[in-house]
């Protein structure tokens, strides 16, 4: 029989994929919502970075501000702009907590509808698109709570509501921003229909490779 | 609440968990072509599985069988062009622990982003369908020992499920048998439940 310790040890590991599972949920409702400065809330002090689609790799929690705050939000509390929508469903988290207990690997898939413009990130005519992709984040565990350590978004498609991803994968990406210019290039920007797959962070559950 | 039975609450709790793992993980195999890593996600005492209208395939051997020949590939070549990719979004799982702890079943509900060719066209589809699946486990380890994924419609991007339920029939020549709960969308079909009814008991 599994001594009180042991039972305490096992219900720690299940709360905390508990907890980042609702982490990246909330996330999730956030960015819906265009909540930055909430997002900017959610990441580390401690060396934390962000990369999505291909902006490229905005590090540090100053970086992390830029990305959202600068770049996505168009500045500090500029009201989102009338028509945008932007809904991403985190569906089908894989968490796999380190045995410290202390960080902790999560893979999903981002599924979603949006209204965005294409051209620029904040001008332009607005478009209606699907999009889908890979997460494959970072947490870690500071003062009994979790955080994001790395939130990594590999792109699959963006299409036109009307087009879809066999005949147009990818629309409205046009590489980093030179007004809010990443701290690294993009690592992997390989969409459809390129077959890149983002390398699983989870082991078999059989063979434990 | 002594100490054996919160061992075995938590037991439980850890086996939902790893059930989900293990459903989940299958879906990133399922869309990343890692055939014979799902093989060995099968206990050797499965039953069968059934998936779409591919037709119920028996056993362990029937389940190698399915996952080893690679029904994407299209018809004169070797390889899998990277067009031709499919993504199975997993949601709303219920999984419902056998008391004995040795078996399990589980609801998920799946949304399908696919590009193949069908009747050798290249076609992108969105897909619907349920899976009721089984579970074992086997010297600490959960394993399917039951795979059945149910579809409710097949379209075309274009069309919609309205319009064109079923934009082709992926048949298999190396069934067993028929697929015995293939009634897509309009047919009204409603796939049986795993889960009983939360406050009934029913």
């Amino acid at each position: 029989m599994a001594t009180l310790e042991e039972l305490q040890a096992r219900i720690t590991r299940l709360e905390d994929i508990k907890q980042i599972k609702k982490l990246q949920h909330i996330y999730g409702y956030y960015q819906d919502y265009g909540q930055w400065q909430k997002i900017v809330d959610l990441f580390s002090d401690n060396g934390p970075s962000v990369e999505e689609a291909d902006l490229g790799v905005y590090k540090g929690k100053e970086g992390i501000k830029r990305y959202f705050i600068d770049l996505l939000g168009g500045g500090p509390n500029k009201p989102r702009r009338p028509g945008i929508l932007s809904i991403m469903f985190q569906l089908q988290g894989v968490v796999t907590v380190d045995p410290s207990g202390k960080t902790a690997q999560g893979r999903w898939y981002g599924m979603g509808m949006e209204a965005k413009p294409t051209v620029s990130l904040h001008e332009g005519e607005l478009r209606q698109t699907w999009i889908h992709g890979v997460y494959e984040n970072d947490y870690i565990k500071e003062d009994g709570k979790w955080k994001f350590k790395k939130l990594y978004f590999n792109l699959t498609f963006r299409t036109p509501f009307e087009d879809g991803w066999l005949k147009v994968p990818v629309v409205g990406q046009h590489g980093p921003s030179a007004e809010v210019p990443p701290d690294a290039p993009p690592t992997a920007y390989l969409p459809y229909p390129l077959g890149y797959h983002v390398p699983f962070s989870f082991k078999h559950p059989i063979s434990g490779k | 609440m002594n100490l054996e039975e919160l061992e075995r609450e938590v037991t439980r709790l850890e086996d939902i968990q790893e059930i989900e793992d293990l459903q989940q993980k299958y879906g990133y195999y399922m869309d990343t072509g890692y055939r014979q890593e799902i093989v060995e996600l099968f206990s050797e005492n499965t039953e069968s599985v059934e998936i779409e209208s591919t037709g119920l395939f028996l056993g362990k051997e029937g389940a190698t069988r399915w996952y080893l020949v690679d029904d994407l590939l299209p018809e004169g070549m070797t390889t899998v062009p990277s067009w031709i990719a499919v993504r199975i979004l997993m949601s709303q799982d219920a999984i419902t622990i056998d008391p004995s702890g040795t078996t399990a079943k589980g609801r998920w509900n799946t949304w399908l982003a696919e590009a193949m060719t069908v009747g050798g066209v290249p076609r992108q589809q969105w897909v619907q369908g349920y899976y009721e699946n089984e579970y074992i486990k086997e010297n600490g380890r959960w394993y399917f020992k039951k795979l059945h994924w149910n579809v409710t419609f097949f379209t075309s991007f274009e069309a919609g499920w309205l319009r064109i339920p079923l934009l082709g029939l992926l048949n298999r020549k190396d069934m067993d048998a028929p697929s015995p709960h293939f009634h897509p969308y309009p047919s009204g079909y409603q796939l049986p439940y795993s889960f009983k009814h939360p406050v009934t008991g029913k």
